[in-house]
């Protein structure tokens, strides 16, 4: 036997029978996430179903010295869990249980693999809310949510991933189980380890268990969608709205993004005068005081000129509809091959941040068609370059990686993130000092160090040793 | 040309029904409302003929609690001119929404009354017809295209197989399918104004009708839980179930 073969016969005495895949089919899909850059390479992929499995394919890692992909929904948009390098591709799809609910405490204790809307959907069922939420929920995992430490659509009233999080089981590089913070609200006993594993895009470890906090559901959740005259008005109307009303959204997006989905879709403009930039608002309409509340903003707003038009939902599909105008953008824009960028700065710096990239961008490359949404509210822009029809694909991504450089000195001279919300993943990898210094990371690597001497998990991603 | 609209506050479309423990009904405590869609429709043709030159005015009339008075607002926002709400706790049944909307007929003697073709909560598919029979005009039902000329209105109908088109002498009634437009959202500016447009309350024993039920529910259940689907492991299996279980091919 071939050592390929060894390994794949050593893995497969670890879990159930039938839980190891090494078909072409399986290989291709497991081994890569939402972004199609990287040409996958797993050597199988294995699906545990138990915290222990998960600890005895590490254990058989450390011993073979070969790598680990943690991967859990791949809606990833960093590549964070791709297998480029022959590593064997640890699925979650067969760890997707809810084991417990604890209606006292307000949490529920999940496996990694639960969907983020499965998460969702049971919390409503038992009268509770979980918040997190964007565009991918129906495919990504808890796992994925928080190793990403995904953020969103309601960040602005919710929090990252990060927040929800009362406790975790991990199996650290090294082989060992560790339950992070117990679900405690409140356990100051030194490092909390539990935030060192949110957001490490499994380069420590496997999250195998998540007890995350569930809140109170919303109610009356109304949409307003306002046409702006100018990208400076977002911060007015921002600034306007939050002096009187909670908002727990605040999104924007420009009109040739809205043009994208509405040629993709069945959904209408949501009205006909047109502006250059929308932003999407949503709030908890729970009385007649609110409502009035928000009238009278939007009335001084249209006023001081910030506003030129604006719709409000009647109903929760309307609102739904209001939403898909945001939502839908990010799928409406796929077939143009899109460069995307996934950037934050403090919120009171995004009309000069978005602008200066503009001007760079358009000055340099004007034929490059420019799309802007994102989660305004909190600084973070997706910047999306779409590829000229007549461009070849490669030639495309070479000046892509020109616009890269501008726009990223561009975020380190406004102190801002390269990656907001995505990741680091191999997308961003090359690019990290543009938000952290060297010294911050030389610190980093010393942590990797601490969790996984042998670097098997997930080699290569965010950072090299 | 007076377009009379009736809009309904139904359940939102969006909301998972729950049955009442005890199966007298459909709980309704703190479950968001909204306009019954194809209410949301009627509303948007009549204002359509209006922007046409061809409606000169639109009442819109709605009956129910207090709280309907957010619906007529709605439509008032989106372009009706004036409302009429027929304020009741009481369940109304088709029968009396047919009468009461009669007796609003009466008064305000419209050319043409524009009705959703059912209400989402109950699936009656009745009022309109009542009201035809009740009011003695000729009905245009499930109405996927609108056209007034002169003193008659076109009404083109979805029906199985096809379209029918009938041509009715004004005033009618006609009911909307869900193809006959998509309705607009209500814009901010338009809902300011709709705050200074008249809205007038009646009661339906002003309007002299009694509205007490005719029909008794026994019983509402919620509908079977659908199964789980099954993984199959290859299209020989697949095949197979369809062929074996399912009987379909
Ligand atoms: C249409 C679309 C919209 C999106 N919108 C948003 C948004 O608004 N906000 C946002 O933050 N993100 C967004 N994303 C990105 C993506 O959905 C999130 O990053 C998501 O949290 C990834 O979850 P996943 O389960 O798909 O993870 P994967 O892509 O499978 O993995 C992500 C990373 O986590 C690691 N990982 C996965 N499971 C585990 C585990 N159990 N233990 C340790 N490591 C693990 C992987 O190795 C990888 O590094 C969007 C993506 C798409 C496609």
């Amino acid at each position: 036997m071939s050592s390929a073969e060894q390994l794949v016969e050593g893995l497969k005495l670890l879990v159930d029978e039938g839980k190891v895949k090494t078909d072409r089919d399986s290989l291709v899909t497991f081994g890569k996430d939402w972004t199609k850059i990287y040409e996958p390479t797993p050597l199988a992929i294995v699906f545990p179903k138990s915290t222990a499995q998960v600890q005895a394919i590490v254990k058989f890692a450390n011993e073979n010295r070969i790598g680990l992909v943690p991967s859990g929904g791949r809606t990833g948009l960093s590549a964070g869990a791709v297998a480029t390098n022959g590593e064997i591709v640890v699925a979650f799809d067969s760890m997707n249980q809810i084991l417990e609910l604890n209606e006292n405490d307000r949490t529920v204790k999940c496996q990694a693999g639960v969907i983020t809307q499965q998460l969702q959907d049971y919390a409503e069922d038992n009268g509770l809310y979980y918040p997190v939420d964007f565009a991918s929920a129906g495919s990504s995992q808890l796992g994925g949510n928080l190793s990403t430490n995904a953020g969103g659509i309601k960040v602005i009233r919710y929090g990252m991933s990060r927040d929800w999080v009362a406790g975790l089981t991990v199996v650290t590089g090294k082989g060992d189980v560790i339950e992070l913070n117990k679900d405690l609200a409140k356990n100051n006993t030194g490092y909390d380890l539990r935030h060192l594993f949110i957001g490490a895009e499994g380069t420590l470890g496997f999250i195998t268990e998540a007890t995350m906090k569930l809140t109170r559901k919303p109610s009356d959740l109304t949409v307003l969608v306002l046409g702006l005259p100018d990208i400076s008005n977002t911060m007015d109307v921002l600034q306007a709205f939050q002096q009187k009303i909670d908002l727990t959204a605040y999104e924007f997006f420009s009109h040739q993004a809205m043009q994208h989905v509405l040629r993709h879709s069945d959904i209408s403009a949501p009205f006909e005068s047109e502006a250059p930039y929308y932003a999407l608002l949503e709030f908890e309409a729970v009385s007649d005081q609110v409502m009035d509340d928000a009238m009278a903003i939007f009335e001084s707003c249209v006023e001081k000129g910030w506003v030129v038009d604006g719709v409000i939902s009647q109903s929760e599909t309307q609102a739904n509809n209001l939403w898909r105008l945001r939502e839908g953008i990010s799928e409406s824009i796929s077939v143009h091959t899109p460069y995307k960028n996934d950037i934050s700065v403090v919120v009171s710096k995004v009309p000069a941040f978005l602008n200066e990239i503009n001007e760079v961008v358009t000055n340099h490359y004007p034929d490059f068609e420019i799309i802007w949404f994102g989660h305004i509210g909190d600084g973070n822009l997706h910047l999306n370059i779409l590829k000229p029809a007549d461009l070849p694909k490669e030639a495309f991504f070479a000046k892509c990686q020109q616009v890269n450089k501008w726009v990223f000195d561009i975020v380190e001279k406004y102190r801002g993130s390269i990656s907001a919300e995505h990741g680091v993943g191999l997308v961003k990898k090359d690019y990290l000092e543009y938000t952290r210094s060297a010294v911050e990371i030389e610190y980093l690597r010393g942590i990797k160090r601490v969790f996984d001497p042998n670097n098997i998990m997930n080699p290569g991603k965010v950072i090299d040793l | 040309m007076k377009v009379l609209v009736a809009v309904k506050r139904v359940i939102d479309y969006n909301v998972k029904v729950r049955v009442k423990p005890d199966n007298t009904g459909v709980d309704l405590t703190n479950v968001k409302m909204a306009m019954n869609p194809f209410c949301e429709i009627a509303v948007e043709e009549a204002v359509r003929l209006k922007e046409k030159g061809v409606a000169t005015e639109i009442v819109v009339v709605s009956i129910g609690p207090k709280a309907a008075q957010e619906q007529i607002r709605t439509a008032l926002a989106l372009g009706a001119d004036r409302g009429i709400h027929v304020e009741t706790d009481e369940e109304i049944q088709s029968l009396a929404a047919a009468k009461l909307l009669k007796a609003v007929v009466d008064k305000e003697q419209p050319s043409l009354v524009i009705l959703g073709k059912q209400s989402i909560d109950n699936d009656n598919n009745q009022t309109g017809q009542m009201l035809a029979a009740l009011a003695g005009y000729p009905q245009g039902t499930f109405a996927s295209e609108v056209s007034v000329d002169g003193d008659k209105v076109k009404v083109t109908r979805e029906i199985d197989g096809g379209l029918m088109t009938v041509s009715l002498n004004l005033p009618a009634i006609v009911t909307t399918d869900l193809r006959l437009n998509e309705p607009r959202y209500a814009s901010l500016p338009n809902i300011m104004k709709a705050k200074k447009k008249p809205l007038e309350s009646t009661t339906p024993a002003d309007l002299g009708v009694d509205v007490t039920p005719r029909l008794t529910t026994l019983k509402v259940e919620a509908p079977a839980q659908r199964q789980a689907g099954i993984k199959v492991a290859d299209v020989a299996e697949l095949v197979d179930k369809l062929k074996n279980e399912a009987k379909v091919i």
